[in-house]
């Protein structure tokens, strides 16, 4: 239904998207994972015609949409990365404005208004200027006007960064409900990997302004199937113990975390064995191993080596 | 774009500090300096040889009924001697039909005086003569001293352009201000993304400038009308006949400003430069076009040539000629059509300015 082709964008002394590749059912929901600057918010920007590639093309239904940008507007919620209201107005006048500018007016207006209020909770707080909002609630609303001609895609850049994990579950299940109930079809940014892993079918995930790897949560982590990744807590961490482990064959990468290392080999019988050996080696003690099944995380860590953020 | 337009009156009631500032802005500095030149009131000493004190007051309250004269009782020899320190040019010497002047040095103001004292003189003469002859037609004497002091005043506006000037040059400078801070809206609202919210929106890119554009545009009309509607009640300003006209010379030159601003903003890279160029841009066209003193006294041709440049002085110019002059619009089409082709040309780089700059 919505299709990425080769997309390209350079800058004057950047390129933030670099050849990609992407696709949307109807009524997916599809996720797009990476690190700040990964261009995740460059991808979005040339999908929902708010800046034009320097390469590559965009199709909705079959449908450029460069040259004829008017087929996706009407049919497109973009949730933006920062909270894009007028903030000397109120929830509600914001409400408002933004559904005429969709071409909705009268009692229409009004109900389709008070329905998506009540959809993000803030019936009662509609009176209020966007200023005198939480952190949380100015995320809501900001979905919120995005909401009001029903798109058939929502687009969402990062929608719940800097908010408190209530609101953030409470978005997160809104999502969730808006696409397994009303069949809305939503295409999910983020660089929190747990939000994509509960909320997607399907996952990109990019860096430097590629698409290093996709796929469903699934075939995303079989990427992982022949490595484990254990977690060996110690009493105090010690540099030497983790470049002794680095030194045994199967290790492909140890990266220090709070507790102690987190250790990516693969598969093989006598790891654990060998950590051991290691540890009274170097006079570690050890005071817990996990063996852990890997995360989206890892598989990120595991094609760029580095984590998804600091 | 109606959707637009409205918004920005909202946001604009909302938050309307900044433009109510500038508007009182204006509105302070012309009674502010009306007050401290008294530009339009000129005082005349007068004496008399003959007359007696109370014969001498009453033609003194007569002569005071204009507001632009004030006539002062003094000794002639105190005024003899004010006329040799030159700190008066002339004075006014009544007889008992007649007056006659006392000349220091030559001052364009006799002849506007003489014009105000002669017809006073007459009506009063006059009204004595009906009145000997037919005591009951008070009716068509009131009739005829009203037209008199219809005269009187359109006279008196000639010499009041300095006045006008000020109040001119005041209003249409301080309309720069809230014109441009109020556009640099815009600019925040890029950066907010409420903007790109808009053009990712089905709305049309000139919706969206048409909307905005007609907001800002409406915005400085008001302040000017406003302005000269308080300055004609509260400080007795007159406009002159050309309403209408002055109205198109006000369009005219709020068009030319709001593409201005859109120029500006075009060539600056954000809201913090956009805060320190408006300042600038504002006073140094007003100083440029004439608006703090009159371009009659510039001589450099440097400046004299940059104020060809700014469209404060098309529009000052368009404004005092319809308000003193009583020009009609086919009098000033050359300023008015100057203003109107600054303003598309800064419209069309302004816009193209922003556009490019993503
Ligand atoms: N308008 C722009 N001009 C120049 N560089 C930009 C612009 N927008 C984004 N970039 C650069 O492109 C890269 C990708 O940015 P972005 O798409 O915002 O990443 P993400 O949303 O994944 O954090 C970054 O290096 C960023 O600095
Ligand atoms: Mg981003």
């Amino acid at each position: 239904m919505f299709e990425v082709e080769e997309l390209r964008k350079k800058f004057k002394t950047t390129t933030a998207v670099d050849g990609v590749n992407l696709y949307l059912e109807k009524g997916e929901s599809v996720g797009l994972l990476g690190p700040n600057g990964a261009g995740k918010s460059t991808t979005i920007s040339m999908m929902s015609t708010l800046l034009s590639p320097t390469d590559g093309d965009v199709r909705y239904n079959g449908k450029s949409i460069l040259k004829q940008p008017e087929i996706i507007r009407p049919v497109l919620g973009m949730v933006p990365q920062e909270i894009a209201l007028y903030e000397e107005l109120t929830a509600l006048e914001n409400m408002k404005f933004f559904g005429r500018v969709y071409g909705l007016s009268g009692k229409k207006l009004d109900n389709k208004v008070a329905e998506v209020l009540e959809l993000v909770g803030l019936e009662d707080r509609k009176k209020d200027k966007i200023k005198n909002y939480s952190g949380g609630m100015k995320r809501r609303i900001n979905i919120a006007v995005a909401l009001l001609h029903e798109p058939e895609v929502l687009i969402m850049d990062e929608p719940t960064v800097g908010i408190d994990p209530q609101s953030r579950s409470y978005i997160l299940e809104m999502v969730k409900n808006l696409n397994r109930e009303k069949g809305m079809t939503v295409l999910y940014t983020s660089h929190y990997m747990e939000e994509v892993e509960k909320l997607c079918d399907r996952i990109y995930i990019m860096d430097h302004g590629q698409v290093i790897a996709s796929g469903t949560k699934s075939e995303l982590k079989s990427i992982l199937s022949s490595e484990e990744t254990v977690l060996v807590e110690l009493q105090q961490k010690q540099v030497g113990f983790a470049d002794q482990l680095s030194e045994l064959d199967v290790v492909q990468k140890v990266i220090e975390v709070e507790q102690g290392f987190k250790i990516i080999a693969t598969k093989a019988d006598q790891l654990l064995a060998d950590i051991f050996d290691v540890a009274k080696r170097e006079q570690v003690q050890i005071i817990g191993i996990h063996v852990q099944t890997p995360t989206l995380e890892d598989v990120f860590l595991h094609l760029t080596g580095r984590k998804l953020r600091d | 774009m109606l959707t637009v337009f409205n918004l920005q009156w909202l946001r604009l009631i909302r938050e309307p500090v900044l433009v109510f500032t500038f508007f009182g802005l204006t509105i302070g500095f012309v009674f502010f300096l009306a007050g401290s030149q008294g530009s339009s009131t000129i005082t005349i000493q007068t004496f008399s040889d003959t007359l007696s004190e109370q014969e001498v007051a009453v033609w003194l309250e007569r002569l005071n009924e204009s507001d632009t004269y004030t006539f002062n009782y003094n000794e002639r020899e105190e005024v003899e001697n004010e006329l040799r320190m030159s700190q008066i040019s002339f004075a006014l010497n009544l007889e008992a039909d007649n007056y006659s002047f006392l000349v220091g040095q030559d001052s364009h103001f006799i002849a506007a005086a003489n014009q105000h004292i002669m017809q006073t003189f007459q009506s009063y003469l006059r009204i004595n003569e009906v009145n000997a002859q037919l005591t009951d037609e008070t009716v068509s004497i009131e009739h005829y001293v009203q037209s008199d002091v219809k005269t009187l005043s359109t006279n008196v506006s000639e010499h009041d352009e300095m006045g006008l000037h000020v109040v001119a040059g005041m209003t249409l400078y301080f309309v720069i201000y809230t014109i441009l801070f109020n556009l640099s809206n815009i600019v925040l609202e890029k950066k907010t993304g409420t903007w790109d919210r808009l053009i990712i929106s089905p709305l049309k890119k000139t919706q969206i400038y048409i909307g905005q554009l007609a907001h800002h545009f409406m915005l400085g009309m008001l302040q000017i009308i406003i302005s000269f509607v308080l300055f004609h009640f509260m400080l007795g300003y007159n406009f002159g006949t050309q309403l209408l006209t002055i109205v198109a010379v006000v369009m005219a030159y709020v068009f030319s400003i709001v593409a201005l601003g859109m120029l500006v903003m075009g060539l600056v890279r954000s809201s913090q430069q956009l805060q320190a160029a408006i300042p600038i841009v504002a006073t140094a066209m007003a100083m440029l076009g004439g608006a703090f003193w009159p371009l009659e006294i510039v001589t450099n041709n440097i400046l004299l040539f940059l104020a060809r440049l700014v469209p404060i002085r098309y529009g000052l110019e368009a404004l005092i000629r319809t308000i003193v002059y009583n020009d009609s619009l086919l009098d000033v089409i050359q300023p008015v059509s100057i203003l109107l082709l600054m303003g598309v040309i800064f419209m069309g780089l302004g816009i193209n300015l922003m556009e490019k700059i993503k």
